[in-house]
Order: structure tokens, then C-alpha cells, then sequence
């Protein structure tokens, strides 16, 4: 579904060699979405030799000027994770903006294992697990 | 690539159906007309039409001349809610007559994304090939390595051969290759398009699989509109029951049902009720076996399961399901309450590609036979074929595979079983396809809508549960009488069944899963989304002309195309009966016990269903009247 809405938002289409965000396949039932991890120190924005990826200091996310963007595919080698693409129809970088701030996947999303958080965010969701996890070892013993 | 899509259809459609020779290789595009879509929408629209055009009548089902046909709906490729589903049709080499069967996962997108709403393919190769289409282009490759394989080497060959792991399967494993004449179609391994035998009618052609992947966009119109409906829909999700129930049981929640209601067909319908069913309900199922929660492409209920056995003689076994026909068929039919055995046959039917319906119902007819002395020990391979043998079981779905012994006869089914062994009465089927989901003896209505499907016995034509739930207002608006309100009556439910199969063909045409989009206890609600949603957003996709009510006439279209398909192969009234056990044998235990269908109620359900249909009462024709006011043929 993240993978279908996607391309429905950005393209109008139902496409999901479009879509900004994938869901890998890796057998026995895993299935693992993957997208842009929004760097602090993006390789994606390094290498770009046009200024073609910029970042947004107002929503803090690279983005894409589509018309500044040669279709060298810099960016797509470099990206760890792979979450930039070249769109299949434009030929342009293509890489996830979180919809303005409204990423329509964590919407859709019918298992709701999508989220959107940051850092700090995160690492106190772990922190919170972790303890968890501490609470119930004291407890044991 | 994207832009390649563009067609004479605003959205939705491909607008090009792929066209096979098998004998000569040839391969042809033709575009997909717009008078076609609008009056048959797609899936089974396109291949009952299809079928009905361009095969003669007594046509061998294995022959060169039938045709296999894979088509999707205009709905598969958008982000619309479970549009997953996908039709294989032909005539069926088990019945003889119009056979289809329905799988979901992702191929059916996939093909929208290659470039193509349909594939009919034709004839048969001198050698084995699979069809690879890819981007708009079509090419046959040879599939000698890939014979006599199962399913998921199949698969895994399949996509190391390719270099493309995210290419999407529609195989058949060695029982097609065998012409097991129940031989099903398994999409990636996992969606099996079970009933009628499309995997025997590929093996008869020598085609191993057929492999779709594509980055074509599949437009939509109105995006705006389109959104709105989509929002709508899931709103309608918000509090529905089934939907939660499914998510957290899958299809075998309906288990504890069947209980309760003592409409099993256990023991090959000698038995309403399961001695010790807690073992194989739903919660049994998802307390020892299940891995994950999956879903189909875009589908929000997400019943799918994925199960593992680790430990005991069948580890390791992986494999979707199990699902409530699983259970039904390779648990209560056969009487086996080992949850690991059902498992375990259901994952072999998986990779054999047997349709496991007709495999656990062909072994419990066998069983019974085989307890009341029709069946000798030596017929049997020497087996102790009783009821409860799960090893006997599992020893026979690999002999039907390879047809080997005793399972080259259960290879053909419960109505040849029948007719060889003069042992009729115990082959519990309607037109050759098995009575599956259950035992209707004390519901006629359900009897009804198993007898007169147009595929042979089936729970999926028709939905025959409205009575349970709707309103004697909703009743008297709807079908002209609150009778159908009233579930002691029958007044009026012939042309509740007759609305019901209607308006439940318009998913298969959609593409869309029945179980996401019409299942609810609110009859407003089957219309809500069944009708007015899925219309919205047909328009919405398409930008094509169509009103609810039209829509509805489609399916009423499609469903007397496929009648007639029928009746040119000689099918009449008489052929529209359940079997003689349920009108002969009261049901023996449970909280319908002592029910059995009567034959002046079901002649008088019958030929109501027949007036509401515009039939002829006598023999069950479609009037030229009815022909004419559908635009048929």
C-alpha cells in the first residue's frame, strides 16, 4: 500500500517502480519497507554536481530541484541506502519529501508500522524498550 | 516506459490484451475495445466473454482448442484498497464445463504494470515453455529445466534465470504436468488459483508458468475523486467486525462457526459437527503456527497468514494458510484433528499444485467407500484408507501429484470416481466441482446458490446470508417482500440469491477481494461499498460512463454469459441440484440435526430463482427477452 500511495501522490499513477519508499522481500514472511533516512551529513547532497539536491532548512529534508538535475545518478551510487532512485518516466533523481510534511504511506499504512519520528524521538523509544527490558531481568532475579 | 501506457482509456486500463499461439509461437497485441470494457469491466467479464466467443462446443477441456485465459481487473495496479485478484480461466478439464478460479498476492498488478489487462493463450507447444512478458513485449522460453519441478523450485529457478527477484509467477507444479484434472495455478508460490483445474489445462498446453514484471503506470482519471472514494472505503472499515476477525484469525475463524452452526461436511458430509474442532479453530492455528500476519498488494484487512511447523516429524514447513477451506477439505472432510497434518497436506497440495479442496474431498469420498467395502484393501495401494488416517492422507496427495497407483483415479475427481466405481450417491458435487465451505442440508438457500453456480458448486457466486441480517424494511424495498427478512421463509430468497450472485460478480470483474469490499452484516452496507464505492471509484479510475444501477447489470450480464456457455455444453435444470445425499440423509447430529433439503421446496426456490433470473422454468434457459434487455450475446 506505502509503495502504491506513493506513487498515487506524486505522480497521479498507480506505480511501484515509482514509489519513493520500497518494501523489501526477504523471505519466510520478513518484509521490510525501506526509504530515505534523511541524513545529517548527506552523501546524496555532497555529490550532486549540479545543486540539484538541496537541503530544506524550513522542514530539514534534501529535496529534489527537478530542473537542476542531469540524471548523472550520483546520487543514487552513493546513497547507503539506497532510497534515491531516477523517476522512470522523468530520468530525475527521485527520493522521498515526506509529502510536505504528511507522508501519505505512514497515513495508509494498514499495519501502522509506519511512523514518522526523529532521532531523538527514536532513541527514547529504545531507551524506553530497553528499560522495559531492564525491569523484567531485575525481576526474574 | 510509463508513457508507453497511453490508450484509448483515460485510466484503469492497459488497453491491450495479449494474445498466445502456443502451437505456432505466434504472439499478437490487440487492443482492448471500449464497448468491450464497459459491458464486461474485466476479469472474469473479459474471460467468460472470451470463452464463450471463441470456443466450440464439446470442446476437450486438454485439447489444443481451449483456451487458458489470465486476466486482470481495471482496478489491479491502482492504489485502490485490495485490488489484488486474479482471475485464470478456460473450460475446465474437471467439470466440462466454464471453469475459473480466483488468486490474490501480486500478479495481477504486476501484469497492468507489463502493459497488458489480459493474456489468452491457445493451442499447445511441442516442447515445455513459459511465457515471460515484460514491459509490453512477450516472448516464449523454453521450460525443459523447470519440469517436474515443484512450485517453489519453480520459482526460485524462475527468478535466478531472469535476474529479477521481484518478477511475479503463475505456475503450475507436477500435478499439471500429470493432467491431475484438479491441478491448480499458484501465483509466487503462495496465491493458489485453486479450483476447476487451470493447472491441468496449462499442462495440457505444456506451459509451465507464465512470469509478468513491468514499470508501466497504470493512470487514474479523476485522481481527486479517486482519493475521495478511496478515503470513503476505509472509512467504512472503521468498526467492522468480519474485517477485525480476519485480520487476527484469517479465514479459519469461520472453524468455530461451522460448529456452532453443525454445518460441517465432515466424514464426506456424514457428520455436522467435529469431535475435538478446538484443535483446528482459528485460535489453535495462530497459538502454534503462525509466523506473521501478511497481506495481498494494497489490501488493509490482511488475512493472509504465514505459518511454520518447527518442531515434530514435519519440520521445517513454511507455507501460506492455512486458510478455512484448507481445514475444511484436509481436516473435516477426511475427519483429521491433527492441525500439523492438515498443515503439512496443505503445503504439499501447495507445492504438488493440487487444488486441495477437491483433493481432501476425492480422499473422504475414498475413505467412506473404502469403510463401506466398495473399495477393497488392494484398490487402495494396500493402505488402511479409513477416516482419521492423516499419514494416508499425505500418502495420497503425493500419489494423485504423479498420478501413481490408487491416485491415478482420485486424480480425476469425485464425479469420475463416482461414475467408475458405480458409486454415484457418495460423490457430493454440483456439475463436478466438490461441495466445499458447507454442509447446506439446513439451509436451502445455501443449497440453492451451491446448485446453481456457474462454475459448479461454489460459496463465492452467491451470498446467500443476506436473510441472517437484513431488515424486513430493507427486505420489502429491496426484494419486494419482508418475507426475506424471515429466516424460516423462503418466499423471496430465490431472487435474494439471484441479486446476490449479481452483485458478487462485480468484485471478480473489479479485480477487487470479496472479503475486503463485500462482506458486512448491514445490508446498506453491502451496498454502500459492494455497489455505490466500487462505482465511484470505477468512474473515478476509468473516467468511463457508469451508474451503480449499470454496474449491476454487469455482473447479471456476465453471470447469463456464463449460463449460456453452460447450456451450450447441455446443461439444464436438472444439472441445477444439489446432491441426492442432502435431500436423502437427514443431517445426523449438531443443532441441525434431523434437516435435510426437501424436494417440493427446492423445485419452488428454484423456480423462483429462475423468474427472478428471467429463465426458463423448465429447462433453465435465459429467455431471449432476458438475452436482449442485457445485450447478450
Amino acid at each position: 500500500m506505502c509503495e502504491l500511495i506513493c506513487s498515487f501522490h506524486h505522480h497521479q499513477v498507480g506505480n511501484p517502480g515509482r514509489a519513493r519508499i520500497r518494501v523489501i522481500a526477504l523471505g519466510q514472511g520478513e518484509d521490510i519497507p525501506v526509504t530515505c533516512l534523511n541524513c545529517e551529513k548527506p552523501p546524496c547532497l555532497d555529490i550532486c554536481p549540479t545543486g540539484a539536491l538541496y537541503r530544506d532548512e524550513s522542514v530539514g529534508m534534501v529535496l529534489v530541484q527537478q530542473d537542476l538535475c542531469i540524471g548523472c545518478a550520483m546520487c543514487v551510487n552513493v546513497c547507503p541506502v539506497g532510497a534515491v532512485t531516477l523517476d522512470l518516466v522523468e530520468g530525475v533523481a527521485a527520493k522521498c519529501d515526506l509529502c510536505e510534511g504528511d507522508p501519505q504511506c505512514v497515513a495508509y499504512c494498514p499495519a501502522k508500522v509506519l511512523k514518522l519520528t526523529d532521532a531523538g524521538q527514536f532513541a527514547k523509544y529504545r531507551m524506553k524498550e530497553f528499560a522495559k527490558f531492564l525491569k523484567c531481568q531485575v525481576g526474574e532475579n | 516506459m510509463g508513457k508507453e501506457t497511453m490508450s484509448i482509456f483515460a485510466g484503469g486500463y492497459a488497453g491491450k490484451i495479449l494474445y498466445v499461439n502456443l502451437t505456432d509461437g505466434s504472439i499478437e497485441k490487440r487492443p482492448l475495445e471500449r464497448d468491450f470494457a464497459l459491458k464486461y469491466i474485466g476479469g472474469r467479464g473479459f474471460s467468460s466473454r472470451i470463452l464463450w466467443d471463441e470456443l466450440e462446443t464439446k470442446t476437450d477441456p486438454l485439447s489444443p482448442d481451449n483456451r487458458l485465459i489470465i486476466a486482470a481487473g481495471p482496478l489491479n495496479g491502482t492504489p485502490t484498497p485490495s485490488a489484488s485478484r486474479l482471475v485464470v480461466a478456460a473450460k475446465s478439464p474437471l467439470t466440462g464445463i466454464l471453469g475459473d478460479t480466483n488468486s490474490g498476492g501480486y500478479f495481477s498488478p504486476e501484469l497492468k504494470y507489463s502493459g497488458f489487462d489480459a493474456i489468452v493463450l491457445r493451442g499447445r507447444s511441442s516442447s515445455p515453455v513459459y511465457l515471460w512478458v515484460r514491459d509490453g513485449k512477450a516472448e516464449l522460453r523454453s521450460a525443459k529445466h523447470l519440469w517436474g519441478h515443484k512450485i517453489s523450485e519453480t520459482n526460485h529457478l524462475l527468478k535466478e534465470e531472469l535476474g529479477d527477484e521481484d518478477i511475479h509467477i503463475c505456475a503450475m507444479g507436477p500435478a499439471g504436468e500429470n493432467l491431475v484434472r484438479y491441478a491448480c495455478v499458484i501465483t509466487d508460490g503462495e496465491g493458489a488459483g485453486g479450483r476447476c483445474g487451470m493447472g491441468a489445462v496449462m499442462g495440457s498446453k505444456n506451459l509451465k508458468a507464465v512470469v509478468v514484471r513491468g514499470s508501466q503506470d497504470v493512470g487514474i482519471a479523476d485522481p481527486k475523486r479517486f482519493k475521495e472514494a478511496v478515503d470513503a472505503y476505509r472509512q467504512t472499515l472503521e468498526g467492522e467486525v468480519w474485517t477485525d476477525v480476519l485480520r487476527r484469525l484469517g479465514t479459519a475463524n469461520l472453524v468455530a462457526h461451522r460448529q456452532k452452526l453443525g454445518i460441517w461436511g465432515a466424514k464426506n458430509f456424514q457428520r455436522a459437527t467435529i469431535e475435538g474442532w478446538e484443535k483446528i479453530s482459528g485460535e489453535a492455528f495462530r497459538e502454534r503456527f503462525l509466523v506473521k500476519v501478511m497481506g495481498c498488494m494494497g489490501c488493509m484487512v490482511r488475512c493472509r497468514r504465514y505459518s511454520a511447523i518447527k518442531e515434530g516429524p514435519f519440520a521445517p514447513t513454511y507455507t501460506k494458510g492455512p486458510e478455512y477451506e484448507s481445514i475444511n477439505s484436509l481436516g473435516a472432510k477426511p475427519y483429521i484433528t491433527d492441525p500439523a497434518i492438515i498443515l503439512r497436506a496443505h503445503y504439499l497440495c501447495d507445492e504438488y499444485g493440487i487444488d486441495e479442496q477437491t483433493a481432501g474431498s476425492s480422499i473422504a469420498m475414498a475413505m467412506e467407500l473404502y469403510e463401506r467395502g466398495i473399495l477393497t484393501k488392494e484398490q487402495v495401494d494396500g493402505v488402511e484408507l479409513v477416516f482419521g488416517n492423516g499419514e494416508a492422507l499425505l500418502h495420497f496427495i503425493e500419489k494423485i501429484a504423479y498420478r501413481r497407483g490408487f491416485g491415478d483415479l482420485l486424480a480425476d475427481g469425485t464425479k469420475i470416481m463416482g461414475e467408475r466405481l458405480k458409486a454415484d450417491y457418495y460423490a457430493i458435487h454440483v456439475k463436478g466441482l466438490e461441495v466445499d465451505a458447507s454442509d447446506p442440508r439446513s439451509l436451502p438457500t445455501r443449497a440453492l446458490t451451491y446448485a446453481v453456480s456457474t462454475r459448479g458448486s461454489c460459496h463465492l457466486r452467491g451470498f446467500p446470508y443476506i436473510d441472517e441480517f437484513i431488515k424486513p424494511e430493507e427486505a420489502k424495498a429491496y426484494f419486494g417482500t419482508e418475507a426475506v427478512s424471515n429466516l424460516e421463509s423462503l418466499e423471496g430468497k430465490g431472487k435474494m440469491v439471484a441479486w446476490s450472485e449479481n452483485w458478487v460478480t462485480i468484485p471478480n470483474l473489479m479485480g477487487v477481494c470479496i472479503f475486503a469490499w463485500n462482506r458486512s452484516r448491514s445490508f446498506p452496507m453491502l451496498i454502500r461499498r459492494g455497489l455505490e464505492l466500487m462505482n465511484e471509484i470505477f468512474v473515478a479510475t476509468t473516467g468511463l460512463p457508469m451508474t451503480k444501477e449499470e454496474l449491476y447489470h454487469c455482473g447479471e450480464r456476465v453471470y447469463n454469459v456464463e449460463k449460456l456457455f453452460n447450456v451450450r455444453e447441455g446443461f439444464r435444470r436438472e444439472s441445477d441440484y444439489p446432491p441426492l445425499r442432502f435431500f436423502e440423509e437427514e443431517l445426523p447430529d449438531g443443532p441441525g440435526k434431523g434437516s435435510k433439503l426437501k424436494r417440493e421446496e427446492y423445485d419452488q426456490l428454484l423456480d423462483e430463482y429462475y423468474e427472478a433470473r428471467g429463465w426458463d422454468q423448465k429447462t433453465g434457459i435465459p429467455t431471449p427477452a432476458t438475452l436482449k434487455a442485457l445485450g447478450v450475446p
